[in-house]
């Protein structure tokens, strides 16, 4: 009989954050389409509802991010060993990450990395994360800022090259965040079955089947 | 108002006074009344005329003694009481306008307009139609009335005419300025230069050559793009803004006005029609005719215009969309491949 254990994976603040931050983008997604396209899409009513609904989205998603960084550097503080890869994940894990979710996982083998809430994440994802984290989120985060206080931040605008420029760089990162949603969406359900990554992200827990002894996994249990 | 109604209209009024004016008028030219009232040492206070101004007026086409009747030979002896027309005399409908507002009660026209100094709108640049506003409502408490409603308020009152929403004109136009570098500084703003600024830029050319290349007294969009990408001139740069089409005193809002899109919305049928002002000699602007197009394209050109929704760049959204189809790539392809392999996952 193989040993069912229940891993506590993800924490209570972080998965509030996590919802509130995949609704906050999505609504930003469709409503700065509604923004740009004004002609071709009106799913959010008036220009004027929908510009207000993407400021306050992206106020709630820099406010959530803040919360998040805090939260992971100063709460948790596992910041540095959930998010950056390690030596060993460069040299060897980000390789045999690659090889599974390219080649051997349509041979039917196992996923090589087993996630406990001290690593969470495979070399792939924390490579992924932390470009999304680290710099894509703060950067949309930042020039959206801007860009809802031109008046008074005109001077800064100009030294970073100009309102246009600042609204186009705006832009291709929203474009690259969007453009990770659909991968991220369908990489929960590469687990044993296709909701089981997506109920870990609602409750928190998440099935094992290995062994627990490390002391790191403090805060599992364990099911027959 | 269109200009040759406008000129008509004008032509008419000037027509019936001279009729009206009785023979016995001394000939009592307005060079003549500028010699005392142009002259500060004679003169002071409402009586004192900027003669280079009011040349530029079109009131100065009527000449002073066509508003003023009472002057005899005898001036400035023994006429006390100087007769004066009263604006309603010729401006009979805006007048009949302005009275249903309720700017009428607390401002005369000569409270906004001084008759020896104001301007017909198209010898204007646009943002200066506010100076007037802002004499008695303060930017500051506008902007904070307007954000009740209005996103990004303090930008809209920079950068609008009140009059461009606050009118009975349903039709509106763009209208381009010069504008330049004021100092060396990396963070300099820019500012409209005056007549002498942009002719000592232009040279002997003239100011208009500066963007009408080929001197046909009509801007092409391609003559707009030319002149943003011309490295001679970057510290020059063009600004545009939006100004109702016909003169209007009714100060109301246009209930469209309200709907952002009449505004922000990219399309062959939004804010094609164009011109650009040129400052003249004398202290007004002359609006030069620009090719009937998407004209904010070229405005698109300067660092820091970007209106959304209007102004977009068909290459960045190009780019996008490649990024966004990018994203999409994944999942197909993998799921694909899963979809065919997934006989090898059922253990």
């Amino acid at each position: 009989m193989s040993e069912n254990k229940k891993v506590y994976l993800q924490p209570t603040p972080v998965r509030i954050w996590h919802w509130l931050n995949a609704f906050g983008i999505i609504t930003l997604a469709v409503s700065g389409a509604q923004i740009r396209f004004p002609e071709y899409i009106t799913l959010l009513g008036s220009y004027k509802s929908v510009i207000y609904l993407h400021n306050t989205a992206g106020f709630v998603v820099a406010i959530s991010f803040t919360f998040w960084f805090f939260y992971y550097v100063f709460v948790a503080r596992s910041m540095a060993n959930l998010y950056v890869p390690k030596v060993d994940d460069l040299k060897t894990g980000l390789l045999r990450q690659i090889k599974f979710y390219f080649l051997t996982y349509f041979l039917g083998w196992e996923n090589p990395h087993h996630p406990t809430p001290r690593n969470k994440f495979n070399p792939m994802q924390k490579s992924a994360y932390l470009a999304i984290m680290f710099v894509l989120m703060p950067l949309v985060s930042l020039t959206g800022i801007f860009m809802t206080n031109v008046e008074p931040l005109r001077g800064v605008i100009v030294m970073m090259g100009g309102l246009k420029i600042l609204m186009n760089f705006h832009f291709l990162l929203a474009c690259c965040l969007i453009a990770f949603l659909p991968t991220h969406m369908y990489l929960t359900t590469l687990g044993h079955t296709p909701m089981e990554h997506i109920k870990t992200m609602w409750t928190g827990w998440e099935e094992s089947e290995e062994e627990i002894s490390d002391p790191e996994k403090i805060g599992t249990v364990s099911t027959h | 108002m269109n200009s040759s109604y406008k000129n008509n209209l004008l032509g008419m009024t000037l027509c019936s006074l001279l009729l009206l004016t009785p023979c016995s008028l001394p000939a009592m030219g307005a060079d003549d009344c500028l010699m005392c009232h142009g002259d500060a040492d004679m003169v002071s206070g409402s009586l004192l005329i900027e003669a280079t101004t009011f040349d530029t007026t079109a009131h100065a086409l009527l000449g002073c003694s066509t508003c003023h009747q009472s002057i005899g030979d005898d001036h400035p002896g023994g006429d006390s009481e100087l007769s004066r027309a009263t604006c309603l005399d010729c401006h009979d409908s805006l007048g009949q306008e302005y009275m249903m507002t309720d700017h009428a009660n607390y401002a005369t026209c000569g409270d906004c307009h001084n008759p020896h100094e104001v301007r017909a709108m198209d010898a204007m640049a646009g943002y200066d139609m506010n100076d007037k506003c802002f004499q008695c409502h303060e930017a500051p408490t506008m902007v904070d009335l307007h954000k009740e409603w209005l996103p990004q308020a303090n930008l809209h009152i920079a950068k609008l005419p009140c009059i461009t929403c606050h009118t009975g004109s349903e039709g509106y136009e763009i209208v381009l300025n010069i504008a330049a570098k004021q100092d060396d500084g990396f963070l300099s703003r820019y500012e409209l230069p005056d007549y002498q600024t942009l002719q000592d830029i232009s040279g002997e050319a003239g100011v208009l050559s500066l963007i009408d290349s080929d001197g046909d007294n009509f801007i092409t969009l391609k003559e707009l793009k030319r002149f943003n990408r011309n490295p001679e001139y970057r510290d020059l740069r063009l600004a545009g803004t939006m100004v109702p089409s016909d003169v209007s005193h009714d100060l109301s809002t246009l209930d469209n006005r309200y709907d952002c899109t009449f505004c922000h919305v990219s399309g062959p049928e939004s804010l094609q029609t164009s011109f650009l002002a040129i400052p003249i000699r004398d202290g007004g602007y002359q609006r030069v005719p620009v090719e009937q197009g998407a004209v904010l394209d070229a405005l698109y050109g300067t660092p820091d215009f970007y209106m959304v929704g209007t102004t977009r760049s068909a290459s960045m959204n190009i780019i996008g969309l490649i990024i966004i189809c990018g994203g999409l790539m994944m999942p197909l392809g993998h799921g694909l491949l899963r979809f065919l392999t997934r006989k090898n996952r059922q253990h």
